[in-house]
């Protein structure tokens, strides 16, 4: 089997979810001198494109997502290494996390998720979050974008305690959210600068608001 | 007719004077609505019953679905202390767990020894729980059902207006208690990775629950509601509901519906492409049908596709139309779920999911004051 078929094959398995045998590929094309970075873009990304279009379209699950996420990271674990030694570079760094007074993650972790797969550092701030830790963990991080969700509409409204602290702090990071009850127009009357209905449109809301930046 | 008798009617899919209305409400808006304290609200049996009658009354809805059932009536043994903060009220207990009851939403815990969910892997039949004694409401949030006090609440409120007004009971799908158990997201790869195991914990809990399901029958309920938040096309395919949900919805619907009582289905979010598997179920009715964005279900089409089936319950958003949306707006809304109800039998005016909690009291009066505009049979 050529490196390309290799790949595409690479790619198929995390489309399904076959981990031990993502794992079992990867390393190959490791041993066959194939780049960290070639793995990333031609196989783990594009698998996860495709896992996040079928997501989309309700042709995959979560528990679908889920596997596929379980094989690329599976598969990250090998390659991890290399990003040590900055032979990997990665599009960006995200914040994300599920505000104050909101237990829910399931969204959040999907979102995460898609952002990973399509070759994004994610931080994953967990449930919870206050606005500080929202802030600190974007300025150790040194983050592109933070990113908020919610599943209640009573904790939604703190989405607008977060945009409003870090005005406060005059940090100019982009904060983009999304969540059951959040639409575009709510985005735009607490001054969000993105709103995103999916884990995939997320993925695309980064990638935008990234080459504007 | 009395509201009882228009509600049981609309189940019946036969006619009604006029379009019977009836919500269910999120736990955040009752208390913002009877400003009573949280934990009294979550624990106490009558401060609970009170305040479902209480907000009965106040929106003139033609019943009440109990939707916490088995308060323990020494709830309060265990506490240590309870302190308040501007946001939320703070049960600590002797075993130092903390139960945090905020003023608008739901408690949750903080747990001094968190447990772990099991391993699926080394999963054996013992770790299933032999009694069902809990209601898993939400994530990390169960409501413990006290075996010598399971129906209490529901003898009180039938006793106080069930000759009135139409009853109805909540239990929860074995799919939402297989979550539960395994943790949201290794139950959900557990459906790949180990479906028959899976299908082992659904069978056990079905039979707890049908058993449970049974008893409340009897307990003197009109209908019973299962909920099933997690069974939409947001989590899982129309083919994992088919395995997964159907069978064991199916098996407690049947033992419901062979009591004489009725039951309906509810499942958040887009459901559309799911509609007619839900009644395979042998349900009477199902509950939600969340309009876009929230869910996928637009009434004309459903009503075709299921009107026959069933009686349906919901499809006003709770979001988008009763919390961000006019007066103007919301009985516009209103109004065309009610000529379409005034065309076919069985439809129960309701907002899709819960009310949301800050939802303003005026737009949920707003429910009555469209009925007896347009939803009445002289009209």
């Amino acid at each position: 089997m050529g490196t390309e078929e290799k790949l595409n094959t690479l790619a198929e398995f995390v489309i399904k979810g076959r981990h031990i045998d993502a794992k079992k590929t990867a390393q190959e094309l490791l041993d066959e001198n194939v780049t960290p970075q070639v793995i990333l873009d031609e196989a783990l990304m594009k698998g996860m494109a495709v896992v996040g279009e079928k997501f989309r379209n309700n042709e995959m699950f979560v528990p679908q997502v889920l596997v596929s996420a379980r094989a690329m990271k599976l598969v990250m674990t090998i390659l991890e290494p290399y990003f040590t030694a900055s032979s990997i570079s990665k599009k960006g760094k995200i914040i994300i996390g599920t505000v104050k007074g909101d237990i829910h993650d399931i969204g959040k972790n999907l979102v995460s998720i898609m952002l990973q797969g399509a070759g994004y550092d994610v931080v994953d701030l967990g449930t919870g979050c206050t606005a500080e830790k929202f802030y600190d963990e974007y300025e150790k991080n040194e983050a592109n974008v933070v990113g908020m969700s919610a599943l209640l509409t009573t904790t939604m409204v703190y989405m607008k305690t977060v945009i409003d602290y870090f005005k406060d702090k005059k940090a100019e990071v982009p904060l983009i959210i999304g969540g059951a009850p959040i639409n575009q127009k709510y985005a735009d009357e607490i001054g969000a600068d993105g709103y995103a209905k999916n884990a995939y449109d997320a993925v695309i809301l980064v990638d935008k608001i990234l080459e504007k930046l | 007719m009395t509201p009882k008798e228009r509600i049981q009617a609309a189940m019946n899919l036969q006619p009604v004077d006029k379009i019977p209305v009836m919500c269910q409400f999120s736990i955040g808006h009752m208390l913002q609505q009877l400003k009573v304290s949280p934990v009294y609200f979550w624990f106490d049996q009558q401060t609970f019953a009170e305040g479902l009658i209480q907000l009965r009354d106040i929106y003139d809805f033609d019943g009440i679905l109990i939707s916490l059932h088995g308060h323990d009536p020494n709830w309060k043994q265990g506490i240590k202390e309870i302190t308040k903060t501007n946001e939320a009220e703070v049960v600590e207990w002797k075993n130092g767990d903390k139960t945090i009851c905020p003023f608008n939403d739901l408690p949750y815990y903080e747990f001094k020894n968190p447990e772990s969910p099991p391993d699926i892997s080394a999963f054996e039949l013992s770790q299933l729980p032999a009694k069902l004694n809990y209601i898993p409401v939400s994530q990390n949030l169960h409501f413990k059902i006290d075996e010598e006090h399971k129906f209490d609440i529901i003898h009180y409120i039938n006793e106080k207006c069930g000759d009135k007004y139409s009853i109805h009971g909540e239990i929860t799908s074995p799919f939402d208690y297989l979550l539960d158990f395994l943790g949201h997201q290794e139950a959900l790869i557990s459906l790949i990775d180990y479906p028959g195991k899976c299908k082992t914990i659904l069978s056990h809990f079905t039979k707890l629950i049908k058993n449970l399901a049974e008893e409340m029958c009897s307990a003197g309920v009109d209908a019973i509601k299962i909920s099933s938040p997690f069974a939409g096309a947001g989590f899982i395919s129309p083919e994992d509901y088919s395995e997964f949900v159907l069978p064991f919805e199916s098996e407690i619907a049947h033992a419901i519906r062979n009591k004489g009582i009725h039951v309906y289905t509810h499942t958040c979010g887009a459901i559309n492409d799911r509609l007619e598997l839900m009644f395979d179920a042998g349900v009477s009715g199902i509950e939600c049908l969340d309009p876009a964005p929230i869910g996928n279900v637009e009434i004309e089409d459903a009503v075709e596709r299921i009107g026959s089936k069933g009686f349906i319950k919901g499809n006003i958003d709770s979001v988008n139309l009763l919390l961000n949306g006019s007066e103007e707006e919301i009985l516009s809304e209103l109004k065309k779920r009610i000529e379409i109800g005034k065309n076919k039998k069985g439809l129960i005016l309701s907002t899709a999911c819960s009310i949301a909690p800050a939802v303003k009291r005026e737009n949920i009066l707003l429910f009555r004051k469209a009925v007896e505009k347009w939803g009445q049979k002289k009209n």
